[in-house]
């Protein structure tokens, strides 16, 4: 046993170089995927009616090299776009708007504006290219308004705050809610965004909060969406769908969209609530 | 169902008629206790034989007890008590009356070790049991482990058709079931969450267990509960004779045990303990960083097991057992902001009471308590964040084991336990109370079980146990129960060759609740409730086992299963801190069916076992509870992560010297299914919002079989005699071909070297990658062990 400590000890030092890559990548054949069509279409009082047509691919499939040719190959042109509401129609026509604000893209618009009507519903109806229908229906839920912004200074390093997002919540009714922090602007990534719902409310305040993460002088945009069901659980099931790949924790999830019609499309038709408010930190 | 009973009851009924009419002769009872002679250790499995009348005999239960009856008479019977790696030994006695005979069995010099090796693999094949594992501490301690970490439930793994779960969990997918399908029990009280660090670790400290018995079908009727196994870990008792202690020291934990008489011979106390130490050093690196402002400190995290047990021999026939087991695993975070803990962890204590009412009549009276709990509580300024989830048990349990006559041994008995869940218990808000957040459920429920089995020997060549269970579960009023069929048969052909066959029928009151197929401490149980309906299966087996030259055991198995009221869970299942849980169950059934083949050698130089598992399960017919929600694929047919087509397993273990024992496993099967998307879509998404280029489109649930699986492992215990007592070596090689194998697959998109797509809102992928990540490269470790 003399050989002992050497064998030991080289088998430690194997370990140690063995250490190196635990992944790599692999080949793998996806089976044959048919692409689907992909709505977006957010309903927003007092904003133009427009929608995003765009079709999905095979995971595999090759991206264009830049962002013209990216988006020319996802959207779907000549597909016949109506709303209706209340006995009328709104057809939207085919054509890429750039809102030059949001710098979000539509492929169907109506210049026609999105009514404050909260008691009524929308209904969506496309025909496809391919002689397929898409239907939806959504009604526009009411803002739900932000009671107040605090700023609270850290107690020990003074130089740091955090925002808290006050709020009130109907004890009577199941409320969805999509909450957005930008640091900056709104064209930023978001800090933080999410979603939620109210069942462990036990009064009627709810509040969001932040780490200790800005300085005097930061500019910090709070936002809360007030939205439906159907939103929320495609909101969660993207998410879930995202976070499956790459988590071996994860349960991958289908996307759960509130569409219907023999196209088996994929997306969301919804109203676009939210409160906004603009913070300045100081102190 | 009541006529399913009716036929039963009438089965047993006639066979007890039929054999009974084999027992005019008068007969007496041999009965008694083996022990270790070193420890007084009860053994467990010991085999009592009569050489010259091979259909008589029995092994020793759980208890250590014996019973059983011989033709009265005036010729001496020679009767012969033997265990594996112990000497056997010989006793003759007249068989004129009732005779008790509590024997010592002793290591040492196994010159007739052939003889013990035939003998245990006999009894086997005279045995109804089959679809059974059994694993001493002894085999576990030489066996390689992972990390130096010597596990009985990984090292069962190891056995034909029990595969593991992810790479170096502990998990166990039996005959097709799911992990939550296996009830573990320890010293007879329910282990609700067996695992530590996310399974890679079991609570059991090897020091402190004394064996382990897994049945994987033909469950005797004593057991229910679970659908696919029973994983009885017994605790040792502690040396009654003389103070020892056993410890180790290890990459990841210590250990140490201490046991000895309270008062010779009559009562003993075994402590054991073990506790993970990276938390130490984690500590001091903490700390020697501390004044640097950029330094993230390292968490804390350490788990610990502390086994306690007490026994006491209070008379010729009573005997008292308390033990207890408290295990927790701790993780905390203390930043400038905020402070983080996440704590889970068992307790269980056990009761025990053994009376020998007559030579006949042995009985058992349980009271266990269980309770598995994990918390996890955030704090930042002016508020705090707490979730948390538990269930208890207290169980009071009564077991009978009669020898009847020679023909038949009955046992009977029941169990009662109270159950309280708090589900997703949540409490969150602000200091002042301005704001609070809360919800959770509980629920106190109750269950009960009664059973009734008679193993009957029928002729020379037919043994048949047939037994029924009664068993039942109260939850918010309203009462859930099934009745349990039981039967197993053997028939010897031979002294080495037998046919087996098994029927058992299962229900399952308790569902887990977790999607990701690791064990998460944020697992939780959840009851049956007028929506959410027991799980029950039914399962069949057949098989042989063949002794060839009293050295090697042969046995084949084939089962069918069928599984009814299955749960899982739907697209995005929200499982965590949910008031609504029961909409988030989806409601299915299964079958799985199989083929299991072993070769085992249990003593000589050379031991161990091969293992070879051909297997399929699917699932089909998922419901959501609710019907607005989604279930992906609707109620196709689906294979579960856990479908592993091919398992094969080789074990040895050679003794090259008193002091050398070198081993070796090597593990192959068929990789685990995933789900991978197949297709992906761009999302816009609303202004504020982060552009998504690829939300992924998952195609057929589990449709892909990750890579096969491989691994090697070698180790080798080298034995040292000081004069204080014992101590080895044990150095153990994990993944000695260092073969990585998929933990999980995922897919990468590629972006052009300057964008960084954390940043970047509008970044376009330029392709993707498929990666696999593997867990373990090779890993050498080197444990020291003592004894003294």
């Amino acid at each position: 046993m003399k050989y002992l400590p050497y064998l030991i000890a080289s088998l430690f030092v194997a370990a140690i170089a063995a250490c190196g890559s635990l992944e790599k990548e692999i080949d793998l054949n996806l089976p044959e995927y048919q692409p689907q069509y992909v709505v977006e279409c957010y309903l927003e009082p007092g904003q133009p009616f427009s929608l995003l047509l765009t079709r999905s691919a095979p995971y595999f499939e090759p991206f264009p090299s830049d962002l013209e040719g990216f988006v020319e190959n996802l959207l779907v042109d000549s597909a016949e776009v109506l709303i209706h509401y209340q006995g009328k129609t709104h057809q939207l026509t085919n054509g890429l708007v750039l809102n030059p604000f949001t710098k979000k893209i539509f492929n169907y618009y109506n210049e026609e504006l999105v009514p404050a009507d909260y008691d009524n519903d929308f209904e969506l109806d496309i025909t496809t290219p391919d002689g397929k229908h898409i239907t939806a229906t959504t009604r526009i839920l009411p803002v739900v308004p932000i009671d107040s912004v605090v700023v609270e200074f850290d107690e020990e390093k003074d130089s740091l705050a955090r925002v808290l997002t006050y709020l009130t919540d109907d004890p009577n009714t199941k409320d969805y809610y999509r909450r957005m922090l930008h640091h900056g602007s709104l064209d930023s990534i978001p800090d933080q965004d999410f979603t939620t719902f109210d069942d462990f409310v036990d009064d009627n305040k709810i509040v969001f909060g932040t780490g200790f993460d800005f300085e005097e002088g930061d500019t910090v945009f709070t936002t809360i969406f007030h939205i439906e069901r159907a939103y929320f659980d495609f909101l969660e099931s993207l998410q879930y769908a995202i976070d499956a790949n790459g988590n071996p924790f994860g349960q991958p999830s289908s996307i759960i969209s509130n569409l219907e019609g023999d196209a088996n499309a994929l997306g969301i038709f919804t109203g676009l609530s939210y409160d906004r408010k603009m913070i300045r930190i100081k102190k | 169902m009541l006529r399913k009973l009716f036929i039963v009851l009438v089965a047993v009924h006639a066979a007890l008629v039929l054999s009974s009419q084999n027992t005019a002769q008068p007969e007496v009872t041999i009965s008694g206790t083996v022990i270790d002679a070193e420890s007084g250790e009860t053994l467990i499995g010991a085999t009592i034989l009569v050489p010259d009348k091979p259909s008589l005999g029995t092994s020793t239960n759980e208890y250590g007890y014996y019973a059983f009856q011989v033709p009265s008479g005036n010729d001496s019977l020679t009767l012969e008590f033997s265990y594996v790696g112990y000497q056997p030994r010989l006793f003759r006695i007249l068989p004129k009356e009732n005779t008790t005979l509590n024997v010592e069995l002793s290591t040492g010099v196994q010159l007739a070790e052939v003889v013990v090796q035939a003998n245990s693999f006999r009894e086997s094949l005279r045995s109804t049991e089959m679809s059974v594992e059994e694993l001493s501490t002894k085999e576990v301690k030489v066996i390689p482990a992972f990390l130096g970490e010597t596990d009985i439930l990984k090292t069962i793994q190891l056995k034909p058709g029990i595969p593991s779960g992810s790479e170096g969990t502990t998990g166990l997918f039996v005959r097709g079931g799911g992990s939550d399908q296996n009830l573990i029990v320890l010293d007879e009280a329910v282990v609700y969450n067996a695992n530590h660090l996310f399974g890679f670790f079991s609570t059991f400290n090897t020091d402190a267990v004394k064996d382990l018995k897994l049945y994987k079908g033909g469950f005797p009727a004593q057991y229910g509960g679970r659908l696919s196994s029973v994983i009885d870990v017994r605790m040792k008792e502690g040396n009654n004779r003389s103070f020892h202690g056993t410890g180790g020291i290890g990459l990841i934990t210590s250990r140490l045990t201490v046991e000895g008489p309270i008062q010779k011979e009559k009562s003993s106390f075994i402590v054991s303990g073990r506790r993970t130490y990276v938390d130490l050093f984690t500590r001091q690196i903490n700390k020697a960083n501390e004044d640097k402002e950029d330094y993230s400190p390292i968490p804390d995290y350490y788990f610990y097991d502390l086994n306690t047990k007490v026994n006491f021999t209070l008379g010729e026939k009573d005997r008292l057992f308390l033990s207890g087991y408290f295990g927790q695993d701790v993780f905390g975070f203390e930043g400038d902001f905020f402070d983080f803990s996440f704590n889970w962890g068992n307790n269980t204590g056990t009761v025990r009471w053994n009376h020998v009412f007559n030579n006949n009549l042995f009985h058992n009276l349980t009271f266990t308590y269980s309770d598995y709990e994990y918390n996890i509580e955030t704090k930042v300024t002016g508020f705090s964040f707490q979730v948390g989830s538990n269930v208890r048990d207290a169980n009071l349990k009564s077991d009978f084991y009669y020898s009847l006559n020679s023909n038949n041994t009955l046992r009977f008995g029941g169990n009662v336990t109270y159950h309280w869940f708090g589900v997703g218990r949540l409490k969150a808000g602000s200091d002042d109370g301005s704001v609070s957040f809360s919800g959770g459920d509980d629920f106190n429920a109750a269950s009960l079980g009664l059973y009734f089995s008679d193993e009957m020997e029928i002729g020379d060549s037919w043994k048949v146990n047939a037994g029924i269970r009664f068993s039942g579960f109260l939850n918010e009023g309203k009462f859930s129960g099934g009745v349990e069929p039981r039967l197993a048969a053997v028939y010897s052909v031979s002294p080495d060759f037998s046919l087996k066959g098994s029927y058992a029928r299962m229900y399952q009151y308790l569902h887990l609740v977790s999607t990701s197929g690791i064990a998460l401490p944020t697992d939780i149980w959840y009851p049956t409730t007028e929506t959410i309906k027991p799980e029950n299966s039914d399962q069949v087996a057949l098989g042989w086992e063949y002794l060839l030259g009293s050295r090697f055991l042969f046995t084949q198995e084939f089962y069918y299963k069928r599984f009814g009221k299955q749960v899982d869970f739907v697209d995005g299942a929200r499982l965590f801190a949910n008031n609504e849980l029961e909409n988030e169950f989806a409601i299915g059934r299964g079958y799985g069916y199989g083929m299991e083949f072993g070769i085992e050698k249990q003593e000589g130089k050379l031991t161990g076992w091969l293992g070879y598992t051909l297997a399929m399960v699917r699932r089909t017919g998922f419901k959501p509870v609710d019907e607005t929600r989604t279930f992906s694929g609707d109620e196709n047919p689906y294979f579960p992560r856990y479908d592993r087509r091919h398992d094969l397993s080789l074990v040895l273990m050679y003794k090259l010297s008193k002091r050398l024992t070198i081993s070796g496993t090597a593990v192959y099967g068929s990789g685990d299914r995933t789900w991978l998307p197949v297709g992906r879509f761009a999302f816009q998404d609303v202004y504020g919002a982060d552009f998504e280029p690829i939300v992924p489109v998952f195609g057929e649930r589990n449709a892909f079989r990750l890579p096969y699986f491989f691994r090697a492992d070698a180790g080798l215990v080298y034995r040292f005699f000081p004069k204080w007592g014992e101590s080895d070596l044990t150095l153990s090689i994990f993944n000695l071909t260092n073969r990585r194998n998929a933990f999980f697959l995922y897919l990468e998109p590629q972006y052009e070297e300057s964008i960084d797509p954390e940043t970047e809102p509008l970044a376009i992928p330029t392709g993707i990658k498929a990666k696999q990540v593997s867990l373990f490269p090779i890993l050498g470790s080197l444990t020291w062990n003592f004894k003294f």
